[in-house]
């Protein structure tokens, strides 16, 4: 009897088990971690290495060491499309964060449910179409002469706004068009954070004499601010990225006043075929991308709070 | 006993005569379906088709049918695949085939237009002399229909690489509606740039705060090129590549083919010059006076519902234009089409368009038989229905084909070429899409007040010398 008994506590222990159990693991996370090496590992690592070479895709690329990078920093258009990138990425999130925020706070309140309802689809709405189809309909409505957006401002007596031909008009306007877009996913993670507030911390709040503005700044925000963290490292790394609305609305211009990094990059590799110039400017990209997140980590240790 | 009886049991089991039944429906399933699955029922799919890269927006289905089934009619032996690109504009067009030689799946025949000839002809393109020379009585006929300034411009550095199909020279549409609410009569033919002025501010007074006398897009084509050639400049100096004796002695009289070279070569970057200065002053001040806007960049789509509604006095177009404006239910008589207006001359700029076999191919001569294909009359007629472009034959471009979409005024579309021999295309050097950029880039901010010419320019001159110094 305790011979069998220790017989089978051995056999499920066992080696062989646990060598099963580790080969089926394997087996399921294949998929996936090929995934991350074919399409994300892989392209990363040739880019890194395209940055060194010359490459029209005509040709065999050249060899060229750092000429790549340091073309890149003497290149006035790359560091203005910094430049703007970064000044784009403080608008565009800052707005699109503030908004969300506002209009979640604002669903949250006493609403019928299935107006509720129909104000989150509404703002969500527009994230799933097509940036570029969006900006091609905003083109329009944003046009100085004969778009609607100044014929309305007309009707209350301001002048026409030259909202895609100058240079801080141009800005004003791809970012306005982003944020449209872009909010609702903001939107959408401000309702789960806000969901996710137990009911009685309001209460408490409210026994304590906490309401409104007192309390969703003293309550509400520090709550949120996992949350919080999430949405502004997602926007930042989308606006980082940005090239569909600049690209279709203002090309870029007027000047270079909306050039991006992603339409530098796009422009130098596709309509140039300066792959490895693109090459280097999109391994920078990826740098700055890379800084400002772990910037937005390490904030987080100070400014975001866990139940 | 009951064991037993299992053991009895004669035949497969119900369960293994399904498992059975399942799999050998289902190979019958994906033998029937084989072709689908593997795209094999694709016309043209495959290796052994010659393929063949058009602009999507501007060829539509039954346009492409024309193209592939009247092509394999005449060559049984040669399948033909069509690749509609959609592309907003040329450069993007161009952009798009790159990306496809990039990724080994490049066509034998692309469709360039100007934007990109040299481009092509640099890197890509095969030179057509030898089987031009070789075929010669065969396409006598063909240049005999064009002029001589098209051929020239698809070619470089002495060789042919294109036969032109399309044309456009940017002449200038009136809406005659809003010059009638003004009291005013079309220009005459050879009218100057200050009775074009004086036109513009007419319209201002009479058409008020909704109407905008003249409006323009921000691009290399009918941009600001169409000036600088009026005002006898341009941004890169050109000449001629020496050479194309040998096209123009066999095909051209002397008198259309003198002066004629072996192409346009568009070398030093002259952005500071005095009359490229003098012309960006001109359009900032119509700017100031708010006879036009600062243009946008792209490809002025929606300038054709502007115009055909009498919100815009005139603008620059080519004979694409007329197409357009009758699909937006413009009336033939409510516009008509002048040259654009003389200042020192009256040297107008023009784009085209041909089919460039690609040195990638393996089908060369399919390629070429489908080049000479492409310029055929019943091809052109075929496939230019519609007036959104102009048929680069002479004899195509007649009073039966404006009828219908007018505008009145249609021989001034080829007129540009006879009435001013020395009309060239915009220019556009292998370098293209930088010198592009420079422009349009530069052309915005030059424009946004008076005092800011100079300085625009000067940084398009470093923009226009970066360019033309780079190896590509």
């Amino acid at each position: 009897m305790s011979g069998a008994r220790r017989g089978r506590r051995r056999g499920v222990g066992g080696p062989r088990h646990q060598r099963a159990a580790r080969l089926l693991a394997a087996v399921f996370l294949a998929p996936t971690v090929i995934g991350v090496l074919v399409f994300t590992v892989v392209p990363i690592v040739g880019s890194v290495l395209l940055s060194f070479f010359r490459w029209n895709v005509i040709d065999s690329p050249r060899w060229a060491g750092t000429a790549n990078y340091r073309e890149m920093v003497t290149d006035s258009t790359v560091l203005v499309s910094f430049t703007n990138t970064l000044l784009f990425m403080v608008l565009a999130v800052g707005l699109q964060i503030f908004l969300a925020l506002v209009l979640a706070l604002a669903l949250d309140g006493r609403l019928p449910n299935w107006l509720r309802t129909a104000l989150r689809s509404a703002f969500f709405f527009p994230l799933v179409l097509s940036a570029a189809s969006i900006s091609v309909v905003m083109k329009y409505l944003f046009n100085q002469d004969f778009g609607v957006v100044n014929w309305a401002l007309g009707q209350v007596g301001v002048s026409p706004v030259p909202w895609l031909t100058h240079e801080t008009w141009a800005m004003v306007a791809v970012v306005l068009v982003y944020v449209w877009q872009q909010f609702g996913f903001s939107l959408l993670l401000f309702i789960g954070g806000l969901n996710n507030i137990p009911r009685e911390m309001h209460e408490a709040a409210a026994m304590d004499g906490s309401t409104g503005w007192r309390k969703h700044l003293h309550i509400t925000l520090p709550l949120l601010s996992p949350t919080l963290l999430v949405a502004s490292v997602v926007g930042v790394i989308n606006a980082l990225q940005v090239f569909e609305q600049p690209y279709v609305l203002t090309d870029g211009g007027p000047g270079d006043a909306t050039r991006t990094v992603v339409m530098v990059i796009y422009q130098n590799a596709f309509e140039q075929l300066r792959f490895g110039s693109a090459s280097a400017v999109g391994v920078l990209l990826f740098g700055l991308i890379l800084a400002m997140t772990a910037l937005q980590f390490r904030l987080s240790r100070r400014f975001v709070h866990y139940q | 006993m009951s064991s037993t009886g299992r053991r009895d049991r004669i035949g497969p089991s119900r369960r293994a005569l399904l498992r059975y039944g399942a799999y050998g429906a289902t190979a019958a399933g994906v033998a029937a379906s084989w072709d689908r699955l593997t795209g094999a029922d694709i016309p043209g799919r495959g290796g052994d088709a010659l393929t063949v890269a058009t602009l999507g927006a501007s060829i539509d289905p039954a346009a492409q049918r024309v193209l592939r089934e009247g092509f394999e009619r005449l060559h049984p032996e040669i399948k033909v695949r069509l690749i509609p690109v959609q592309a907003t504009d040329w450069p993007d067009f161009f952009a798009k085939i790159l990306t496809q030689i990039a990724a080994g799946t490049a066509p034998d025949v692309v469709y360039v237009a100007t934007e990109g000839v040299q481009l092509f002809a640099e890197n890509l393109g095969v030179a057509l002399d030898d089987r031009v020379r070789r075929d010669a009585d065969e396409l006598r006929e063909y240049f005999a229909d064009v002029h001589p300034a098209l051929v020239e411009s698809m070619m470089y550095e002495g060789s042919l690489y294109q036969l032109p199909v399309e044309f456009n020279a940017a002449d200038m549409y009136l809406n005659t509606s809003v010059l009638g609410g003004a009291g005013l009569e079309l220009p005459a033919a050879d009218w100057t740039r200050d009775e074009f002025t004086a036109l513009l501010r007419e319209l201002r007074s009479a058409g008020g705060s909704g109407l905008t006398p003249y409006y323009w897009t921000n691009r290399l084509w009918g941009g600001v090129v169409p000036w600088l050639f009026v005002n006898d400049t341009n941004i890169l100096s050109e000449s001629k590549a020496p050479g194309g004796r040998w096209l123009w002695d066999e095909f051209y009289p002397a008198d259309l083919a003198a002066g004629r070279g072996g192409g346009y070569r568009w070398t030093t970057p002259q952005a500071t010059s005095a009359p490229v200065a003098e012309v960006y002053d001109y359009l900032t001040e119509l700017i100031q006076e708010g006879l036009c806007s600062r243009p946008e960049g792209g490809g002025g789509n929606n300038l054709v519902g502007v115009f055909s509604t009498g919100r815009v006095g005139v603008t620059p177009a080519g004979g694409f234009w007329a197409g357009g404006l009758h699909e937006a239910g413009m009336d033939p008589a409510g516009y008509d089409v002048r040259f654009f207006p003389r200042w020192r001359s009256q040297r107008h700029q023009f784009g085209g368009a041909g089919y460039a076999l690609l040195r990638t191919s393996n089908k060369p001569d399919e390629a070429w038989e489908f080049i000479k294909y492409s310029v055929r009359t019943e091809v052109l007629e075929a496939l230019f229905q519609a007036n959104q472009t102009t048929p680069a034959r002479r004899s195509m471009v007649d009073a039966a084909r404006y009828r219908e979409t007018g505008p009145a005024g249609w021989r001034t579309f080829y007129d540009t070429l006879d009435a001013f021999p020395d009309t060239g295309p915009i220019p556009a050097p292998p370098r293209v899409t930088e010198v592009e950029l420079a422009l349009t880039k530069h052309t915005s901010t030059a424009l946004s007040s008076p005092g800011s010419v100079r300085s625009a320019l000067r940084a398009m001159q470093n923009d226009l010398e970066a360019a033309m110094e780079r190896d590509l």
